[in-house]
């Protein structure tokens, strides 16, 4: 089935579907399942704000908390998780995701959609007995490559940028 | 006080330099330090750069006290307290920008650029006495402001040495990361800002640190081998740490608290700057611009630091409370380079010294693990500043003879040595300002 045979109610809810899973994946640390859901040209970036009021909004000259345009940015990103010998990563700091106002954000043209949605991860850190909310909005590209839609593009926009101590891609 | 002359047991013809955990933890040491650290000598605020117009300003902070830098109409620079002088509400509340003027939010009294007092809102109505009229209404401007290279520096006592007499022979390793480009240089848009549950002095003492990175930053270590064997973010382009392991190293310490460590660098090539290097050695001279290609960590005491390691990058840190710290982090880049070296340059920023890279979170988090080790009874003294100890002599070394600078001391070894002593400099100097505080003498002769 093509999209252009899918209604608007069914592309939302095959996109929020992967928006959620990738969410629950995060949360339940299954670090092959999250990486499996994107695309291996895919781009994943979340922009610094440049001022109190402007977001960076170009990742080549501005700087951002995480810019990768490929899926082994991602890897590097588990395979540090996992390795065991990061402070910040031991032990694991323990998340929930809330998502809410998923919504298309533009026509489905060919075999892509845009998602939109509003996130809270509250993030746990054994460590320091700290618990900390982040919060924002993400955008999310997804494509049906094959007979299975993968994220392409992750945008993510973090709203409450002081940041305590350190923050990691399972945060937001 | 009671134990500053024991917080540093410092016997450098026994071989001792020992550091008390209390430095750490005492919040009456804390709060020496913003009476006679901070608010006695120049702290660095911004730069030039982020004020190129007419109006523009930056608002920062010495210690505890709210700073306004400003562009005024005429193109002067111009450095005030950032509080009205009517209730002592903060005036500007943004952290950069551009404005004619600047009103209080709480009963509009309103100041020009150049910090006179353009209005105090229905003043003919107001009844004021005549002594209200005979006061100056503009605001606090600071004691001292000076800008070496581009970093602007302020201070809110009179009685500092002039910023070059301050910055010393520091000077060269400012020159080696602001004259990197003949337009100047620029902190990149998008900064970095973020807080730890730890002591000032941890950020301080990690910057001049060699020594933790093969164990704090494994799993950056782990990542960059993986790299190599072809998995991975490759364009991020990180260096191969394990050939910096037997590079040649050493450290500096001049005079009023500044440090730096620096290594040979075996992979030029990666330097962003390396695609210019040939027009760089034309403007600098071919020493300055192998300089630039090293490695080195610079402590410009008490409250900077540019590290040119994994990137080249502008940090400076505000103590909250002796245990919590606010640190602000940015890229600071050539003005007007390529596109292409500047993504180069981004990627190897965010890999290494994002709050959400590779590895300062493993930095922020163990000074964590430290203030919470700190706590133990019975620790007295630590055991981390003694590294490097046979090997540091006083006065300069060949290196040193070579760029014409004299530093106070000395020590070269290799990367291995994991270099401890260049901490010895901005430690005396902090022993030096909270005593001369204390003793009721000015902070410099």
């Amino acid at each position: 089935m093509t999209p252009r045979n899918l209604d608007p109610a069914a592309l939302l809810a095959t996109g929020a579907d992967i928006v959620r899973r990738e969410a629950l994946a995060l949360d339940e640390k299954r670090w092959d399942d999250w990486l499996a859901l994107y695309a291996e040209d895919c781009e994943y970036w979340m922009p610094a704000w440049t001022s109190d009021d402007r977001l960076g909004a170009d990742p080549r000259t501005e700087v951002s908390y995480f810019y990768y345009d490929s899926r082994r940015g991602l890897e590097d990103r588990v395979a540090r998780i996992r390795s065991g010998r990061s402070p910040a990563s031991t032990p694991a700091p323990r998340t929930v995701h809330i998502l809410d106002n998923v919504r298309l954000r533009a026509p489905a043209e060919g075999d892509a959609l845009r998602l939109g949605a509003a996130w809270v991860c509250h993030v746990y850190f054994p460590r320091s007995r700290q618990s900390h909310a982040f919060f924002g909005l993400v955008e999310h590209d997804l494509a049906l490559r094959g007979d299975a839609w993968l994220i392409t593009r992750k945008k993510i926009v973090l709203q409450n940028e002081y940041v305590p101590t350190m923050l990691d891609i399972y945060c937001v | 006080m009671r134990h500053l002359s024991t917080i540093i047991d410092d016997r450098p013809d026994d071989g001792v330099f020992r550091l008390h955990r209390d430095a750490f933890v005492d919040p009456e040491i804390f709060e020496l330090e913003h009476k006679f650290i901070f608010a006695r000598s120049w702290n660095f605020l911004t730069l030039e750069t982020q004020l190129a117009a007419p109006h523009d300003f930056v608002t920062s902070f010495i210690g505890r006290t709210p700073v306004l830098v400003t562009r005024d109409g005429r193109g002067g620079l111009n450095g005030f307290v950032n509080t009205c002088r009517h209730k002592g509400a903060l005036l500007c509340g943004a952290e950069r920008g551009n404005a004619r003027y600047h009103t209080c939010p709480y009963h509009g009294w309103a100041y020009d650029s150049a910090g006179r007092n353009a209005d105090i809102k229905d003043r003919k109505a107001a009844a004021y006495a005549p002594a209200f009229d005979g006061e100056s209404h503009d605001l606090l401007p600071l004691a001292k402001l000076a800008t070496y290279k581009g970093l602007v520096f302020g201070s809110l006592s009179p009685d500092v040495p002039s910023l070059e007499d301050f910055l010393g022979d520091m000077r060269f390793f400012i020159d080696v990361a602001m004259d990197q480009s003949e337009h100047g240089m620029e902190l990149v848009p998008g900064r970095m800002v973020y807080t730890y549950r730890a002591n000032w002095k941890l950020q301080l003492d990690n910057n001049l640190d060699p020594y933790h990175l093969t164990s704090t930053h494994q799993s950056f270590l782990g990542v960059q081998a993986r790299r190599r064997q072809g998995a991975g973010y490759a364009e991020a382009r990180g260096y191969d740490w394990a050939k910096r392991a037997k590079t040649r190293a050493g450290a500096f310490t001049f005079r009023h608290g500044h440090a730096v460590y620096w290594t040979d660098q075996p992979e030029p090539e990666k330097r962003p700057i390396y695609p210019i290097l040939d027009a760089l050695k034309r403007r600098v001279g071919a020493d300055r611009a192998e300089w630039m290609l090293k490695n080195r960590n610079a402590q410009i005491f008490p409250n900077l630091q540019i590290a040119d390691t994994a990137a080249l990058m502008l940090r400076t840190y505000r103590p909250l409370a002796v245990d919590r710290t606010e640190m602000r982090s940015y890229c600071l880049a050539p003005i007007g380079e390529s596109v292409e070296r500047r993504a180069w340059r981004l990627r190897q920023f965010e890999d290494f010294f994002n709050p959400s890279g590779f590895a300062t979170p493993d930095d922020t988090v163990v000074y964590e693990d430290c203030q919470a080790g700190f706590g133990a009874e019975g620790l007295a003294y630590l055991q981390g500043y003694e590294r490097g100890m046979a090997a540091t002599r006083a006065g300069g070394d060949d290196t040193a003879a070579a760029l014409g600078i004299r530093p106070e001391r000395s020590v070269v070894g290799t990367f291995e040595t994991g270099i401890e002593t260049g901490l010895h400099g901005p430690y005396r100097e902090w022993r030096r300002l909270i005593q001369a505080g204390l003793d009721g003498a000015k902070a410099y002769a």
